[in-house]
């Protein structure tokens, strides 16, 4: 009961994810599924979080991502059950939807990037996923990812026997150089978490920048307060 | 502006930390805790890097101690940092720079620590411990919890006399496992601690179905049958 995207940019290299999932707080399955200049990978379905690191380190070993995902599959006496996808450092992509997932479940991939989706309403999810992706190259990597959940959201989202599930969490997930994450936003548990990961990421955005420079340069730095109010003047300004 | 207490669980050698600021997502930092290694978790006019370097010293060997003096050494603005360092034998150190923004500082416990900054006083550290200490038999997890509020209730944090909301609130428990047990963020709510308490006490609900829906998908039930069960 998940719709996801992973990706590398092609532009800068950077590598992440972005998940929608009817089960709760999804984003603990995001742990280490990025590894700068390695790949990202991803395990839903019925969520393997082992599955990241192992994904990872076959990848960091020199497997490209078909022969990783293969020994995942191996690995796993439960794959059919499963639904992976993998793209590597030079934008290989590699996925499995396992024939034992509920719903209608089913994949894209292209270059740099794969599309996973299970109890979904169709594979228009994963079409429109794809496109909104593809549509806006020169963006963001973690905006073309939230474009794409939005547009699986906006093409029927998550279905179960019932009709229509909501998605109540989500994550967005990038990873550049650096030891740590570029951007890592969650919504945990919420009615509608795709719209309410839009609000956060617009609000996390542009202060981004301000906590790191902030840091790099703690005596010239205005307090966290000010910030905040200058931003909100700003936002209002634009708004009127 | 942030609070944050580190602990390894004495009863079960489980690591976890509690966090809750004015800025937004501060959980994305799940830097900061590494399994089996410890917690490094800086904050104030934090560099990322600080606790990736940290857990890695802390890996090779180096006592909470040595790391701080290290980073000390290092650092020409160091006088602005805060932060906490907790290893597998539960040494613990922290440390609160002279330029972070009052009121800061911190309580150094046997096996956890807790301090923040821009706080409406040394009641809010208070705050966090009395609530950490309040069960001390209870899962982490909750424990931590209990320490956010704790904080929350005693003043959280303020500036000119005015206070702030927490905005954001991450607790983060990992046990032996590469990947966390317990990972629960509020990345932007006008209330962060109490909406924590809200998925906390859900996720609680949610978790052992979970895992087994992890360890043998074959079994289980559809998840929608399990939250129709739960009503």
């Amino acid at each position: 009961m998940s719709f996801s995207i992973l990706a590398r940019c092609a532009r800068t290299g950077q590598l992440g994810l972005g998940v929608a999932s009817y089960s709760i707080a999804v984003g603990i399955y995001c742990d280490a599924s990025v590894r700068p200049g390695i790949g990202v990978t991803f395990t839903q379905g019925n969520a393997l979080p082992s599955n990241n690191r192992l994904a990872l380190n076959a990848l960091a070993q020199g497997w490209g991502s078909e022969q990783a995902l293969r020994q995942l599959i191996e690995n796993d006496p439960s794959f059919e059950y499963r639904q992976i996808g993998i793209v590597d450092r030079e934008g290989g992509a590699a996925v499995h939807s396992g024939r034992s997932l509920l719903g209608y479940a089913g994949h894209r991939a292209g270059a740099g990037w794969v599309v996973i989706g299970e109890a979904i309403a169709g594979e228009n999810v994963l079409n429109a996923m794809a496109e909104a992706f593809e549509a806006v190259p020169p963006e963001d990597l973690e905006a073309r990812l939230l474009a794409a959940l939005e547009a699986g959201r906006d093409a029927g989202g998550l279905a179960g026997k019932g009709g229509r599930l909501p998605e109540r969490s989500a994550a967005l997930v990038v990873w550049g150089v650096r030891d740590y994450s570029d951007m890592d936003l969650r919504v945990d548990l919420h009615e509608r978490a795709v719209d309410e990961l839009r609000r956060v990421y617009a609000d996390f955005k542009p202060t981004a920048a301000f906590y790191e420079e902030r840091a790099r340069n703690p005596r010239a730095a205005v307090s966290a307060m000010t910030f905040a109010e200058t931003l909100r003047n700003e936002q209002r300004r634009a708004v009127t | 502006m942030t609070f944050s207490i580190i602990a390894r669980c004495p009863r079960t050698g489980r690591f976890g930390m509690g966090s809750a600021t004015f800025s937004i997502a501060c959980g994305r930092r799940n830097e900061s805790v590494r399994p089996n290694v410890g917690i490094s978790k800086s904050q104030a006019f934090y560099l990322r890097q600080t606790d990736v370097l940290a857990l890695n010293m802390l890996q090779q060997g180096y006592t909470p101690e040595y790391i701080m003096r290290t980073l000390e050494a290092a650092d020409p603005d160091f006088e602005f940092r805060q932060f906490g360092i907790i290893d597998r034998a539960a040494n613990v150190v922290a440390y609160t720079g002279k330029s972070t923004k009052p009121w800061s500082g911190q309580i150094v416990g046997p096996y956890y620590a807790t301090y923040g900054n821009v706080l409406a006083g040394p009641q809010t550290l208070q705050g966090i411990e009395s609530g950490f200490l309040r069960h001390p038999d209870g899962q982490l997890e909750l424990r931590l919890l209990e320490a956010l509020e704790g904080g929350r209730d005693a003043g959280g944090q303020a500036a000119d006399g005015k206070r702030w909301p927490e905005r954001s609130a991450w607790i983060r428990v990992v046990d032996r496992l590469d990947h966390p047990e317990v990972d629960v963020r509020v990345d932007l709510h006008d209330k962060a601690v109490d909406e924590l308490r809200r998925v906390l006490e859900e996720f609680k609900r949610y978790q052992d179905y979970y895992l087994e829906r992890v360890r043998d998908p074959g079994t289980g039930i559809p998840e929608e049958d399990f939250v129709a069960a739960l009503k």
